[in-house]
């Protein structure tokens, strides 16, 4: 082979690269939006009859408002504020809604398929909050809230702690492979910070604070919707591993470290298996059966490239029993979380980053930007990690929040969820016009 | 009838959508769509205002 030959075999293998990247890509985030069929689904049944509409509609409306959200600022927000509140210059460059990048362009594979995962990363971030707060927040305040997590917030915490050279990273060590703690205690937190000043729905609690269990209109549909989830998750998971550099096949983690997509699959399956099998021991109720299947998922998902497949199954099965127990305690709080968001999310999050600390302490670190030295994962790097989650999801939501209630803007009237939200939409659920008890 | 193509030539052509070489252009659109996002909102927010007075 002549030096020429070889070189344009190279440049032909490098095109080959660049096309199984955008291939591998775009099918892991046409794979995510399963997880926004499923929670379509899940909150619509887990909704009484005259809700269910405006449950569905909200949801929607999240997925439909994040994307030219995260167009325009939310992808710039992760990679330019990577050292804090600065911003970073160099990098908003290629962020920017303006740049040449930022659309179809010939000499770019990349941006495009990694700026659509990542916008569907928001989405469901957003769509967190969704099922929280359902038949009784409004609708315009809610996509609001949810453009402000999914836009804003979640990108924040995901540049410091899910980027090679993000601050929690380079400094602590942190790790959080599959957003354990960017997602899933942010999104969970912010939930709580909304549900604080949403209040409960209408017959919630009673009197003397015991309360009422409100059943959904469809729990078929919701344990579908939750499968449809766990299916979107591989997406989701799959979209967590970067393709194309790094030496053991081309696989690396979100920091550039090394891995394999194998990794990624052995403790995913046992994750699912053993979160919804720690959920069905402990409650034998169907809809936190599924349920256990996230809360195994996130609680295994910090170090999901990492893992010891029975371990990741023993974390999964302990975030199944941890996920309906914290539920419970938030409901003994007089807070009114429809779908155990905080719990399953919030709750759950933060536990798959303590299981980091606690099992994976002393792996080197790995930053694939240069001049960045990482601590070796460390107990303490996953508290700060964990603490930094917290206050960076609720505070927002909080904040927001309170903001709202006192304008008016935040909570339907009693009137309009005692007639049901669905009266503001055209069309009914269903034409029987069945109705809740 | 906008000419908004950014090339002439699909030789060695990079950024190929509308108005890639015009920031103006760029701007337009870009500022269309925040007002195609805000709107829908407000109009949502005094659709819910009425609501709340019809089923009080």
């Amino acid at each position: 082979m002549t030096p020429e030959e070889m070189q344009a075999a190279i440049e032909a293998l490098q095109g080959l690269s660049n096309t199984n990247l955008e291939i591998f890509y775009y099918w892991c985030t046409a794979i995510m939006i399963l997880i926004h069929a499923g929670f379509l689904m899940y909150e619509m049944g887990a909704s009484r009859v005259k809700h269910s509409l405006a449950s569905g509609t909200k949801n929607i409306l999240a997925f439909a408002f994040m994307i030219p959200t995260f167009y325009m600022f939310g992808w710039l927000i992760y990679l330019s504020m990577w050292q804090g509140f600065t911003y970073d210059p160099v990098w908003g460059e290629f962020g920017l809604p303006m740049s040449a990048i930022m659309g179809p362009n010939m000499a770019d594979q990349a941006t495009g398929v990694f700026w659509g995962a990542f916008t569907l990363f928001a989405c469901t971030t957003a769509s967190i909050l969704s099922g929280a707060v359902i038949e009784r927040i409004r609708m315009a305040s809610f996509v609001v809230l949810a453009v402000i997590l999914g836009s804003v917030v979640w990108n924040l915490a995901a540049s410091w702690g899910w980027h090679p050279a993000g601050w929690l990273v380079t400094k602590f060590g942190y790790h959080d492979a599959v957003a354990s703690g960017v997602v899933h205690t942010i999104s969970g937190f912010f939930a709580l910070g909304v549900l604080i000043n949403l209040g409960p729905r209408i017959g919630k609690f009673n009197t003397d604070g015991s309360a009422n269990v409100i059943r959904g209109h469809s729990l078929p549909m919701t344990i579908t919707g939750l499968m449809l989830i766990v299916v979107g998750f591989f997406g989701f998971i799959g979209a967590c591993v970067l393709y194309n550099y790094g030496t053991n096949g081309g696989w690396v983690n979100i920091y550039g470290g090394p891995t394999t997509l194998s990794a990624y699959l052995f403790n995913t399956l046992m994750a699912v298996a053993g979160g919804i099998i720690g959920c069905y021991a402990c409650t034998r109720d169907p809809f936190w059966m599924m349920s256990g299947a996230l809360c195994g998922v996130i609680s295994a998902a910090a170090g999901l490239d990492l893992w010891y497949p029975p371990l990741a199954f023993a974390i999964a099965f302990a975030g199944g029993f941890l996920g309906p127990w914290a539920a419970k305690q938030i409901e003994k709080m007089g807070i009114d979380d429809a779908v155990g968001a905080v719990a399953v999310h919030g709750v759950c999050g933060v536990w798959g980053l303590l299981a980091v600390g606690i099992f994976l302490g002393g792996y080197p670190g790995f930053s694939s930007w240069d001049g960045f030295e990482v601590p070796p994962i460390n107990m303490t790097g996953q508290v700060v990690g964990a603490a930094v989650m917290i206050a960076t999801g609720f505070i927002p939501g909080y904040v927001l929040s309170w903001i709202f209630n006192k304008l008016g803007i935040l909570r339907a009237g009693d009137g309009v969820q005692r007639d049901g939200m669905d009266n503001e939409l055209e069309g009914i659920a269903y034409p029987e016009e069945i109705r809740s008890r | 009838m906008f000419n908004s193509s950014p090339i002439t030539s699909w030789e060695g052509a990079e950024a190929i959508f509308t108005y890639a070489d015009s920031p103006l252009g760029m701007a337009v659109c870009f500022w269309i769509m925040t007002a195609m996002l805000i709107v829908p909102l407000v109009v949502s927010y005094k659709a819910e205002e009425k609501a709340e007075i019809d089923h009080q």
